[in-house]
């Protein structure tokens, strides 16, 4: 295994806050095991976004729930590492784990409705985490929610409320404020702004970065909304059944796209600027991981394909610096998607 | 506010409504209490025969029977038993009222207690072996009759090893006083083969309904992140899981408490306790209709009033119907 083949990153070593290698993660069902996460490696740096995006069932949600060991069953992590600021978090014993989770990594979760309990106080539920992990004393806890609401602009009289009370981008807020509440060094977020209209979305963006921006922390950041990521992440991961398809710098992957899927992808979303075009879509249905071919995962969509993506299976390479690609055209150097571009495409 | 009113005339429309079946339920049954003692064997000749009918209130027209019954209801006058030599219906039941309370009540409390709690565990360690031995084995206790563990638990604990008395709620021979440990001993020993009975059946009735409605919850959102929260087991078990599934529980408990002084009817038979539910059975065989009425008429208010103390719970254990009142 070559070394820049493992690394899908540009961080020395010392920089790193979360490494990812080689996870893998099953699924147990009734017609045999479902590798739903196949060979995923990653790292993301200190203060960095890292974006993960691709389609529905793509394995983007197992990734970042893996990362906390949240995985339910019939889910199980097969293989792989995940090491966090040194440390192999898969091989935790439940009480390393149990304090490992929201200190060192927190989590935002896609349904603001629904991640916060119903029937405790704010207050409630900003003390059990402080006091699960702290030995701050109760009245401090309090003040310490206090302050947290006001770093998403609530105002902390509003801690005695319950959930139900207060509006969805509101309540994605009181999830983040929780979030922050141990400064964790990671915070997942498993797409935190899809349940949200387009203005809360921003609004939610900003804040996050903001407190980015304040406290430092990385995150790894969950989507299907490819325009959105490129704007707030640093690094995007795109990931089609179960792999990494490409990993590239945000500003690079829409516009010099290392994989044929990421093209597609970027084809699919209207642009704000400049002419109108024709969107086009990506032609065929995602794959069945019952039925995992020979060679490239993505040969029976690619519009590219040649005999040896139908053959050979192609890791993830470095194909420039910093650009990881899992495309045999790209890793050969053989075509340039951009020119490749200049062709009629059917619509 | 406005929500605990609105309930309260719901329930006193209930209350009415009730009220009025339970004068009409008792006179559908053929025969009245006079054809009762004649039944047993007593020998009147017809101007006695006449003269009970009087003393009863039985030859009066319906209308007017009902009419003196719903003036009676409200001026909780309950009249007297025909069958108990002619005790006021108040007494008899005053009597039976506190043994019923504590066998079926202590019951039930127990049986959600533990109900409840299993149902809890059982949902937590969904499929594992606990789940798969107590989840269908107390669907089985609860759909075999009362009468069945009665019976069983009768002959072998009362008669074939003679661990616990098989009649009555404490030995005749001792004069009832509570403040005596020796009598309370005897009262809690006679107690023991009842209250197993009424709380094995009831067991299921508690923690299967928990355990679903727990395993549905489990996959909400707010469960993960409780776990990735960090906090204990034991704490995302109970605070996050265990507090939002109990809200329909508390419902099916406080239906329960409604129904304790309807008493267990057929476990204080095989038993013969002098609860609400041996009164009851006596005075349908004898027809002896006040008692039916005075009976019934405590059922329901006491149905009523768990009723309302579920929905009052309710409000206090869900934050979210706390403003849905206006």
């Amino acid at each position: 295994m070559s070394v820049n083949q493992a690394n899908a990153s540009v961080h020395d070593k010392t920089d790193i806050q979360l490494s990812v290698r080689n996870l893998c993660v099953d699924y147990i069902t009734s017609n045999g095991d479902v590798r739903a996460v196949s060979n995923v490696s990653f790292d993301i740096g200190r203060g960095e976004v890292f974006g993960l995006a691709g389609e529905s069932g793509c394995g983007k949600s197992t990734v970042a729930f893996s990362v906390c060991r949240l995985h339910k069953p019939p889910a199980f992590i097969s293989g792989g590492e995940i090491i966090f600021n040194g440390r192999d978090i898969l091989k935790f014993d439940d009480e390393q784990l149990r304090e490992y989770r929201w200190k060192e990594s927190a989590m935002v979760f896609q349904s603001a409705m629904n991640s916060l309990n119903p029937v405790l106080t704010l207050e409630e539920q900003f003390c059990d985490v402080l006091l699960a992990h702290t030995n701050m004393t109760r009245q401090e806890c309090i003040k310490r929610a206090g302050q947290l609401l006001e770093v998403v602009d609530i105002h902390p009289s509003r801690l005695s409320d319950y959930p139900h009370q207060f509006s969805g981008g509101m309540r994605q807020r009181l999830v983040i404020a929780i979030a922050l509440a141990l400064n964790a060094k990671l915070i997942i977020m498993d797409e935190p702004t899809t349940a949200l209209d387009v203005v809360v979305q921003r609004e939610i963006l900003q804040k996050i970065y903001q407190l980015k921006e304040e406290f430092g922390f990385s995150i790894l950041f969950i989507t299907h909304d490819i325009s959105l990521m490129v704007e707030f992440c640093d690094r995007i991961g795109i990931m089609y059944a179960g792999e990494l398809a490409e990993v590239a710098p945000a500003k690079n992957i829409l516009t010099k796209p290392n994989h044929p899927y990421t093209e597609g992808l970027g084809n699919a979303f209207p642009p704000l600027h400049g002419e109108k075009k024709r969107l086009v879509g990506i032609p065929g249905t995602p794959l069945n991981l019952f039925e995992v071919p020979v060679g490239c995962r993505f040969q029976a969509r690619c519009p590219y394909v040649k005999d040896i993506c139908r053959k050979e299976y192609c890791k993830l390479t470095e194909v420039a610096p910093g650009e990881f690609s899992a495309c045999h055209l790209h890793k050969d150097g053989i075509v340039d998607i951009i020119a490749l571009e200049k062709q009629p495409v059917q619509g | 506010m406005g929500f605990i009113l609105r309930r309260l005339v719901f329930y006193f429309g209930a209350f009415l409504v009730a009220v009025v079946i339970n004068f009409f339920l008792p006179r559908m049954m053929p025969g009245d209490p006079v054809d009762a003692m004649l039944a047993q064997g007593a020998r009147f000749t017809a101007e006695q025969i006449a003269n009970l009918r009087l003393t009863f209130g039985v030859d009066q027209p319906l209308y007017q029977q009902f009419f003196t019954y719903l003036g009676d209801v409200f001026t909780l006058e309950l009249g007297h038993s025909t069958f108990f030599s002619n005790m006021p219906v108040s007494e008899v039941l005053a009597n039976a009222f506190g043994w019923t309370l504590f066998l079926t009540g202590t019951a039930t409390i127990l049986a959600f207690m533990f109900g409840a709690t299993l149902g809890i565990v059982a949902a937590w360690y969904r499929g594992g072996k606990f789940d798969s031995i107590a989840s269908p084995l107390s669907l089985v206790l609860q759909a075999t009759p009362q009468l069945v563990f009665g019976i069983v638990v009768l002959f072998s604990l009362g008669v074939t090893w003679d661990l616990i008395p098989i009649s009555y709620a404490y030995d005749p021979e001792l004069t009832p006083d509570f403040t005596s440990w020796e009598f309370l001993k005897n009262v809690l020993l006679h107690a023991v083969g009842p209250i197993f009975c009424i709380f094995i059946v009831q067991l299921g009735g508690f923690l299967v309904p928990m355990r679903n409605n727990m395993i549905n919850l489990l996959n909400e959102d707010y469960i993960t992140m409780g776990k990735a929260k960090g906090l204990s087991n034991i704490r995302v078990m109970l605070n996050y899981g265990a507090r939002n599934a109990i809200l329909p529980s508390v419902t099916a408990l406080s239906m329960a408490l409604g129904f304790v002084v309807g008493g267990a009817l057929v476990v204080e038979v095989i038993f013969n306790y002098q609860g609400l539910g041996s009164v009851l059975f006596n005075a349908i065989v004898n027809r002896d209709y006040q008692l039916i009425q005075g009976q019934l008429l405590i059922m329901t208010v006491f149905m009523l009033a768990f009723n309302f103390l579920a929905d009052v719970l309710y409000v206090f254990l869900d934050p979210r119907l706390r403003k849905g009142g206006k």
